[in-house]
């Protein structure tokens, strides 16, 4: 059985110390029961791709205050991504709105959102694994990240995803245990 | 011990957010406002007599600010009533089945009677992942798809 690599995804063979392809370290990985979690596993194994990344939402970075609120409003999500000439550069979402515009947020529904905005998101590509966005998450403390290829913007992955993610694991489970 | 087993064992406590921010119905929008910025936290819960009544969070936080609300108004005019609450001692699992279904990323922890004895948050679940699987998630390199060009040593 091939090990595949956590790191890049390259197929190993069994038995491999270090990742053919990037020197990652695969000895946790081959030790008999690594991991006792079929979740965690799952997370190890799956790629972004399968959380089926939703198309973004994003504007300019001169963008007004007040219509990046608005937009976020009327499309129910919790974070608009600002984009410029294609290239991502920057985050706003909710947490940023009641952070950083608070109560006097009247007096700046007319300044560009550049102003207020998370500046370069940290971001995944389809190809990494579930496990690093959770990993991110945790540690950064957000619920949004961007997924480029490239320098392109190609996707959005929320907290939400991931929580569907093991939901449906957790439910696909319980299935085959009965 | 399998996390399938945890999550059914485990009680939804083990969650728990550590700080819990409540407030009454009379307070008006521009204190819920700040008490959400001062303490770094997402929601807050309204309470009359420990009895949970609303909940206002950054999203309606949003709303109210499209809806460019006054913000002299007392809280019970925004907030959202009787939000869904998860029952003391219930599996995690189950809050995370709500969560995914009922598309919220809290959820009020209520005794018998609607009494508040705390929330559960999304990140909180988040954390209990990566407690429970740490080999998984700690033994990754800070960041994917770096690529040695060479191998090490001779």
């Amino acid at each position: 059985m091939a090990i595949i690599c956590p790191s890049c995804c390259h197929e190993n063979i069994d038995g491999a110390d270090t990742c053919e392809n990037c020197q990652h370290s695969l000895t946790g990985l081959k030790r008999p029961g690594h991991s006792q979690s079929p979740i965690g596993n799952a997370m190890i194994r799956d790629r972004i791709a399968s959380l089926d990344p939703r198309r973004p939402i994003a504007v300019p970075s001169d963008t007004s205050v007040a219509k990046v609120l608005q937009m976020m409003q009327e499309k129910g999500v919790g974070s608009m991504l600002i984009v410029d000439d294609g290239k991502l550069i920057g985050i706003f979402s909710e947490r940023d709105a009641v952070m950083r515009l608070g109560p006097d947020f009247g007096s700046y529904g007319n300044r560009p959102i550049s102003e207020f905005m998370t500046s370069s998101p940290d971001t995944l590509t389809m190809e990494n694994k579930v496990i690093f966005a959770v990993h991110k998450m945790a540690l950064g403390g957000y619920r949004h990240i961007p997924i480029v290829s490239g320098a392109d913007l190609v996707g959005l992955v929320s907290i939400r995803d991931i929580l569907r993610y093991t939901s449906d694991k957790l439910t696909a489970m319980d299935t085959a245990a009965e | 011990m399998t996390i399938q087993l945890n999550l059914q064992s485990d009680k939804v406590e083990v969650a728990k957010a550590e700080n819990t921010v409540v407030t009454t119905t009379t307070v008006s929008i521009k204190e819920v406002f700040l008490l959400m910025k001062t303490h770094q936290v997402g929601s807050v819960l309204i309470c009359e007599d420990n009895k949970l009544v609303g909940i206002f969070t950054e999203r309606d936080a949003v709303e109210a600010m499209v809806e460019d609300v006054d913000l002299d108004l007392p809280i019970s005019e925004v907030m959202v009533t009787s939000p869904m609450t998860i029952d003391e001692g219930a599996p995690l699992a189950e809050a995370i089945r709500l969560m995914a279904a009922g598309r919220c990323r809290r959820l009020p922890i209520v005794s018998a009677g609607q009494q508040l004895t705390g929330i559960v948050k999304v990140s909180g679940i988040l954390q209990y992942f990566v407690e429970h699987f740490p080999q998984a998630v700690f033994n990754l390199p800070p960041e994917p798809n770096i690529v040695i060009s060479e191998r090490e040593g001779a």
